[in-house]
């Protein structure tokens, strides 16, 4: 059992779902890393292209793996790529999946977490919010002139994440192709971000009181939560 | 010109927000440069000379980085990247200009780390612009602060009383003792006169950099709500720009 069984699977039946409808588009790795890294703030002038704006809709999680799902690396694309998009703004979803050794989740969490705040790109800004799991980006004109495209940001997010040590296989999804898709992803974006929570109060708070803590029930349903309580209160060694 | 930071002081009713609303309108006439626009007055004045609505301010933003702290929901590594998203957020925009409202404190208590992380935010958002135009709260409060570590230029508003042009030498002393490495020039409200000028040129060791009258078109721009971007050319608006130049802070 791992702490996002639910969530990967959800995420692999929308999947499956867009492929049998011929929606979803993978790209490799290789053909798009390159692309010059560097911290951009871009205004609404310089905007070509807005991502995940706070009124329309937006969605980021970073979900992981021992077992299944992201076994080789690859971006998915759901939706129009950025020189595709016929409007200045779209809702916009990017959901990662690793694959790895996770000895200790919390801290693992905090390196993949890391590497994915880390990247930053020429002419591509992104805000996030992490409490919101919202992701708000924009690319400016003349990144999208030079064709600048979200394959760039997934090989360089696969990138990052493939050089901490714990990792042996990243897939970066994106979705761009509307609300509707995006209401799909809601649960598993939700249910991440509380176990996420959850995970982050016992180890930083060090408070084991589930009967006053909001995340029991998440806990209750996820082996791996409670599993980790008892490895932080010390039940496990004795 | 390159992440260079003004702020304009004075004491209450002064003239610092026609100064700043002059200022910004001339800012937004370059479009070789980027200009964040920051009105740290708790009274939010230049928001409304420019008509710009204020969609969060930076106090708010900053009571909501308390509640995440509070909540446990967020730890220091997210707080920090949320104050990003947060900012961003907050920052109204017009052209090449960006706009900031500092708002009115309402949460009690020390919370030195949440200052800190808005500081460091602040900071690379400063970064990113070529010009940061402060309007500054009224008297030396915050001359005081952190925040006027950063400013290269302090433009001191004045009209020409004696007690306005007192509170400019302590903003001057103030802000020597605190980084020592401002320029400051003092700029004249109200003048009547050349003459004027000259006189107080005369009793104060500050810089007078330019002057502009009591200005009709100002007067009503300020009593109709009228956005100072519409201003068409006045005295006012001529001597605060001739001021600016002659300071090289447009440079």
């Amino acid at each position: 059992m791992g702490l996002f069984d639910d969530q990967i699977k959800h995420v692999q039946d929308f999947l499956a779902e867009k492929q049998s409808l011929s929606q979803v588009r993978e790209f490799q790795v290789s053909p798009y890393s390159g692309w010059p890294s560097e911290a951009s703030l871009i205004l609404e002038e310089d905007t070509a292209l807005e991502l995940g704006n706070p009124g329309i809709g937006s969605m980021s999680f970073i979900i992981w793996s021992e077992g299944h799902g992201a076994d080789h690396d690859r971006i998915l694309l759901v939706g129009p790529d950025l020189n595709e998009i016929r409007v200045q703004s779209v809702p916009f979803c990017q959901m990662i999946l690793v694959k790895g050794s996770f000895r200790d989740e919390y801290e693992c969490w905090r390196e993949l977490r890391e590497a994915v705040y880390d990247t930053k790109l020429e002419g591509f800004m992104t805000r996030v919010l992490p409490s919101r799991q919202m992701i708000w980006c924009r690319v400016d004109r003349e990144a999208l002139a030079k064709g600048f495209l979200l394959p760039h940001l997934g090989a360089a997010l696969i990138r990052s994440l493939r050089d901490v040590s714990f990792v042996s296989g990243a897939e970066v999804i994106f979705v761009t192709s509307g609300k509707e898709d995006m209401e799909k992803l809601k649960k598993p974006g939700y249910d991440t971000a509380r176990i996420v929570g959850a995970m982050m109060k016992m180890n930083e708070e060090k408070i084991y009181d589930c009967e006053s803590c909001e995340y029991w029930d998440v806990c209750k349903s996820v082996a791996e939560l409670r599993m980790m309580r008892r490895r932080l209160t010390g039940e496990l060694a004795k | 010109m390159r992440h260079k930071v003004v702020a304009i002081c004075g004491k209450g009713g002064a003239g610092k927000t026609t100064v700043s609303a002059v200022f910004a309108k001339a800012l937004s006439e370059r479009n070789d440069l980027r200009a964040l626009v920051v009105d740290a007055d708790p009274t939010g004045g230049l928001g409304m000379a420019l008509s710009i609505p204020v969609k969060r301010s930076i106090d708010e933003v900053r009571a909501e980085t308390i509640r995440a702290i509070k909540t446990g929901e967020s730890d220091r590594r997210d707080i920090a990247v949320s104050a990003d998203y947060l900012l961003m957020e907050a920052i109204s925009e017009r052209g090449n200009l960006a706009f900031l409202s500092i708002g009115r404190p309402e949460q009690i208590g020390c919370y030195c780390s949440v200052n800190s992380l808005l500081r460091d935010a602040i900071e690379f958002l400063v970064g990113n612009f070529d010009i940061t135009l402060i309007d500054a709260e009224a008297g030396i409060e915050q001359v005081n602060r952190d925040v006027m570590r950063a400013v290269e230029f302090i433009v001191l508003v004045s009209d020409t009383s004696a007690k306005g042009i007192r509170v400019a030498e302590t903003i001057k002393k103030v802000a020597e003792e605190i980084s020592g490495q401002n320029k400051t020039g003092l700029l004249l409200n109200r003048v009547r006169s050349e003459d004027e000028v000259r006189e107080i040129e005369a009793r104060t060791e500050l810089e007078v950099i330019g002057w502009f009258p009591e200005d009709e078109t100002i007067r009503r721009f300020d009593a109709q709500e009228l956005s100072f971007f519409d201003l068409p050319p006045c005295p006012a608006s001529k001597g605060v720009v001739e001021a600016l130049e002659r300071a090289k802070i447009l440079d």
